[in-house]
């Protein structure tokens, strides 16, 4: 979203250029901030200060049932990056949890729904009863979709296992006790849930590219993957930003398929990096880890938006 | 009450009671404000008390608010509401909710969460409480009243016991060839057994990798090859001696050799033993009371002695009481009239399937009589080993489980799982330390 | 091509000879996937009228034998007070949702219509927050919800996560996009900006208010983490929790859990058949709009 907000602020300056001056403006000010004030105090309390002491608390020892909470500076920080610290391991576990989540998950839930957009993009009856179809999952909520998985893909008592038994296929696949298949679980279920909600999304993108970009590629003699690379994708560009942004940080931060489906299983080995934060910080109290940590996650999420935002803007021409 | 003796000691109780009370009244004033007030019979304003507990399984969800329903009519000033959540829910958000002020009046844990939440300032003393109720540590198995102190004051009342036991599927075990009343008790019998059954296409016993029961039943094989899980003084994690390794690798074997299959997931034994897929299954006496179970033809007996001692693991479970941010001295006071009438009226606490911790009551033989499915699990006790009393031990004891499963999995040798989960271990001790002290 | 508000051509205005031309294929790739979606889903109805037994022993056919409702009155007789857990769920959501219109949109207009000292400021401090984790505020808002004594209560799930930037960036975006004519003919009529707000600019959004209005709900309605650690007592949590502690309780007892997520999920697939139209839509522009 880079280049947009780069956009809006030009936007908005040249309109500020055009606007009365000073004594409207002081007047004015009062009434901008009586509008402000709901959502900025809001913000303040609950955004703005957490933000703030957060970082106090991750320059200490803080254990919420003990007085003594001293100040340590760095350490926290430090021990994330020194490898015989209690917290560097677990740490780096996770954060390879999330990443290996992020990875696999994200490029699948940009083309399943993108590829379904595509098909519902046609001419095609009852469009809008697939549409909703799709798009129940997300409804239901992570929790529900979660125990149902949970219970479908349980190794010995699962309904999928056994399905795949009858069918003279392996039967003892461990989907929720062992890697790569956690992972692959995990991953698809994730999809099974959320595809609904990009190819929507995407859905829209699609309809609103002009269909006259698609005649004249044809008349250019384009076939039909050239119409896709030249015209669809460039075309879904502001709309699979914003797909691949929040895609990109629900995966992120994925925490209840973990903590319903595989408790973080086998060992630590699925447990994402939001789980071990949060167990460290409110089930373990060692606040002052944990949110140290959570910054750390912060920076390398930032890094790669930073990222993402640069390549978005470098393809635009 | 069935049992004349207990009625014996709540008569000399309540007299007693009633004496020291009226001599020590104005004297214990100054600790009021950190232990409850010992009384048999609350006499105070009318209060409403909550009651955490983890009864969600079995028959104690039927038989838990029937027992506070019960007490709630024979108490006008006392109201009880339970509260039932899953015991790792409530050893995550009880401390914090305790110094929130939104903790409850009364709560029941685990034997190794007594020393941690005293050590966090969270409990009242309970003194005075085990006075008013004539307790001492002989009452109860040994050492387990000593697991409800820290730093030289009482702080839990002792209330179950639920070790390991060696569930069996009849009828499996007759497709075998083999006879249900002649029951494995050694290494040798046990592997006779699995050997049989392997021979009959059976696998024999599902060995997972979780704390229910994985752990569980290497905690007991460790002290059974004469291993411990800690030093004494608890700074330092012996799990991975040699007694260790022997006995996770007794329960990889299983897999290796095909008694087990790989990859068992959570409560997959159990429920293969109630599907008759295997024959043999250690879990916890709270099964007893598994409905699905008694769809099968099956016993249980004590664990078979499979290393050079006979030791099988146990939990415990204690009453405590929480100290709640500008807590009320009387709503505490209250929940030790409520933990006095529970003790009282347990009789039927057997029916969920844990075992009564107070002696008296357990060796009732009308206890028996009404619950003979128990007798294997009682006899164990004699040797039953409790959790390790420390504060912040469950950290540490996280990382047994975690060592147990990637052994389990496969993912490293027993050598090698246990070498990492004690490093893991002794270095959570020594953070808990640092924290608690004691 | 980064134009934000991309030109939205209804599908039933173009010429038919334009639209490409749906194959069997298609309908085929739909249908299977529609079936991947529907199946799951009635093999938990299904499920949930097994005895015990009969969920460990034949778990490859969806067909309860016998058909029981047993698993739906060990729920109702047992602790967990699911449709009260239904309740709470509904009420944060909707407050939540009402809290953000209302700020959001307020904050939005003065950002996108007003000029006043800080304005660069302000509006920078609440992008800068767009991208922020949600875990950086878990554990400091934790303590504060504390403090404030809302611990074990719906506040403490309505309140904290009502000031989130999206919105305010989402709906900034979008009053700029009005043209400012009508506005600034209101404005020499004599209208005060709190007129030109209520009466032009809100009725002007609806679209985007809607648009708004169900991603937040859906946002409130799906949150997990949060109330898993803020929300105590059994009868106060929300939906989403409430299935994690059933599925705690009754474990392997697939029937029972089974119950319960059809019992968290009937009601919502009611609300969503009778709206879905207007919910999909919603969802579907916040891409273009956004």
């Amino acid at each position: 979203m880079a280049d947009s907000t780069t956009a809006l602020v030009n936007r908005t300056r040249s309109r500020g250029g055009t606007r009365p001056r000073a004594a409207a403006a002081g007047r004015r000010s009062v009434t901008a901030y009586l509008f402000l004030a709901p959502f900025l105090i809001i913000f303040a309390v609950f955004v703005l200060f957490p933000a703030v002491y957060g970082a106090w608390i991750s320059l200490h020892v803080w254990n919420p049932l003990i007085d003594n909470r001293p100040f340590v500076g760095l350490q926290n920080f430090i021990d994330l990056f020194t490898p015989d610290s209690l917290t560097f391991e677990d740490f780096w576990e996770s954060m390879r949890a999330t990443g290996i989540f992020v990875v696999g998950s994200v490029p699948l839930l940009l083309a399943i729904p993108l590829l379904v957009a595509t098909l519902l993009n046609r001419k095609i009856k009852g469009g809008t009863v697939f549409r909703a179809v799709f798009f129940a999952p997300y409804v239901l909520g992570v929790a529900v979709i979660s125990v149902l998985w949970r219970y479908l893909l349980d190794p010995q008592l699962g309904a999928v296992n056994a399905v795949l038994g009858l069918l003279g296929l392996p039967s003892d696949t461990p989907w929720t006790v062992d890697v790569p298949w956690a992972w692959i679980s995990l991953i698809g279920i994730t999809v099974w849930w959320t595809l609904g909600l990009n190819t929507v999304i995407l859905l829209a993108g699609l309809k609103g590219i002009n269909p006259d970009l698609y005649e004249a590629a044809s008349l250019d003699g384009a076939g039909g993957w050239q119409k896709f690379t030249h015209v669809t994708l460039p075309g879904l560009r502001p709309v699979m930003t914003f797909v691949v942004t929040i895609t990109l940080l629900s995966s992120a931060n994925m925490f209840g398929q973990s903590y319903l489906i595989t408790q973080g299983a086998p060992g630590t080995q699925t447990r994402t990096a939001i789980m071990y934060i949060a167990d460290q910080g409110l089930g373990q109290n060692q606040m002052g880890a944990a949110t140290a940590m959570s910054y750390v996650l912060f920076a390398i999420l930032a890094a790669v938006s930073v990222l993402n935002f640069r390549l978005q803007r470098d393809n635009t021409k | 009450m069935k049992n004349p003796t207990l009625r014996a000691l709540a008569a000399v109780a309540i007299l007693g009671l009633g004496a020291s009370l009226a001599a020590c009244s104005s004297g214990s004033s100054g600790d009021a404000a950190d232990s409850v007030r010992g009384e048999s019979d609350y006499s105070g304003p009318e209060v409403d008390i909550t009651f955490w507990n983890g009864w969600t399984g079995g028959a104690a969800p039927k038989l838990v608010p029937k027992l506070v329903a019960e007490f709630n009519d024979s108490h006008p000033n006392i109201t009880v509401k339970s509260n039932a959540m899953e015991w790792a829910d409530i050893s995550q958000k009880m401390p914090l909710a305790i110094k929130a002020g939104k903790g409850p009046d009364v709560a029941v844990g685990h034997g190794d969460d007594v020393a941690t939440y005293a050590a966090q300032g969270l409990l009242l003393k309970t003194d005075d409480v085990v006075d008013a109720l004539g307790y001492a540590a002989t009452d109860f198995p040994d050492g387990l009243m000593e697991a409800g102190q820290f730093d030289g004051s009482q702080y839990g009342v002792p209330w179950s016991v639920t070790p390991l036991g060696l569930y069996i599927n009849k009828d499996v075990l007759r497709t075998a060839g083999l006879d249900p009343e002649t029951a494995p008790t050694d290494q040798k019998s046990y592997l006779a057994a699995l050997d049989a059954l392997k021979a009959a296409g059976i696998q024999g016993e599902w060995a997972d990798g979780y704390v229910f029961t994985g752990t569980f039943e290497f905690q007991s094989l460790l002290w059974q090859f004469g291993g411990d899980l800690f030093n004494d003084d608890v700074t330092e994690a012996t799990f991975n001696s040699e007694a260790g390794v022997e006995a996770l690798t007794w329960m990889t074997d299983l897999i290796e050799n095909g008694y087990s299959p790989a990859n068992v997931a959570q409560d997959g034994n159990i429920n293969a033993l109630i599907g008759g897929q295997t024959a043999f299954n250690w879990n916890g006496v709270w099964q007893t009371t598994n409905e699905a179970l008694q769809s099968t033809d099956w016993t249980a007996i004590p664990v078979p002695q499979i290393g050079t001692e006979k030791a099988v693991w146990s939990s415990s479970t204690h009453w405590m009481f929480p100290a709640n941010k500008n807590g009320d001295p009387d709503k505490s006071a209250a929940a030790a009239t409520f933990v006095k009438w529970m003790n009282d009226n347990s009789a039927d606490w057997a029916s969920t399937g844990e075992l009564p911790a107070q002696n008296s009551v357990r060796e009732d033989p009308a206890l028996l009589a009404n619950y003979p499915a128990l007798a294997p699990f009682l006899e164990q006790l004699e040797y039953a080993h409790y959790e390790t009393v420390s504060p912040g031990i469950t950290s540490a004891m996280a990382a047994v489980t975690t060592g147990v499963n990637e052994a389990m999995l496969g993912k490293k040798s027993p050598k090698d799982a246990l070498d990492d989960a004690a490093k893991k271990a002794t270095a959570l001790l020594k953070q808990n330390k640092a924290q608690y002290g004691g | 091509m980064s134009s934000l508000v991309t030109t939205t051509i209804p599908q039933n205005r173009l010429p038919r000879s334009r639209r490409r031309a749906p194959n069997a294929l298609t309908y085929a790739a739909l249908f299977i996937i529609s079936f991947i979606i529907v199946v799951p889903l009635l093999w938990m109805l299904l499920t949930s009228f097994k005895t015990d037994f009969d969920a460990i022993n034949a778990p490859a056919s969806p067909i309860p034998n016998p058909f029981t409702t047993e698993a739906y009155s060990t729920l109702a007789t047992g602790n967990l007070p699911i449709l009260r857990w239904f309740a709470n769920s509904l009420i944060a959501a909707t407050a939540q949702t009402a809290i953000i219109l209302v700020t959001a949109s307020a904050a939005a207009y003065a950002l996108a219509r007003l000029d006043f000292w800080g304005k660069k400021f302000v509006f920078g401090l609440i992008i800068a927050t767009l991208l922020v984790p949600g875990v950086i505020f878990l554990i400091p808002n934790y303590l504060i919800v504390d403090q404030l004594g809302w611990l074990d209560t719906l506040w403490a799930i309505i309140v904290p996560g009502s000031a989130g930037a999206f919105g305010v960036f989402f709906l900034r975006q979008f009053f700029i996009s009005l043209p400012s004519e009508i506005e600034e003919a209101a404005r020499i009529d004599g209208a005060g900006d709190l007129r030109i707000f209520l009466q032009i600019i809100l009725p002007l959004s609806r679209p985007a208010l809607a648009t708004l209005a169900v991603l937040s709900f859906l946002a409130n309605w799906n949150d997990f983490i949060w109330p898993i650690y803020v929300l105590l007592s059994p009868e106060n949590l929300t939906l989403q929790p409430g299935l994690s502690v059933l599925q705690g309780t009754y474990s392997t007892h697939f029937g029972i859990v089974m119950a319960g997520a059809v019992i968290a999920s009937v009601p919502v697939l009611i609300l969503f058949t009778l709206a879905q139209k207007q919910i999909v839509e919603s969802v579907a522009t916040s891409g273009v709009k956004g």
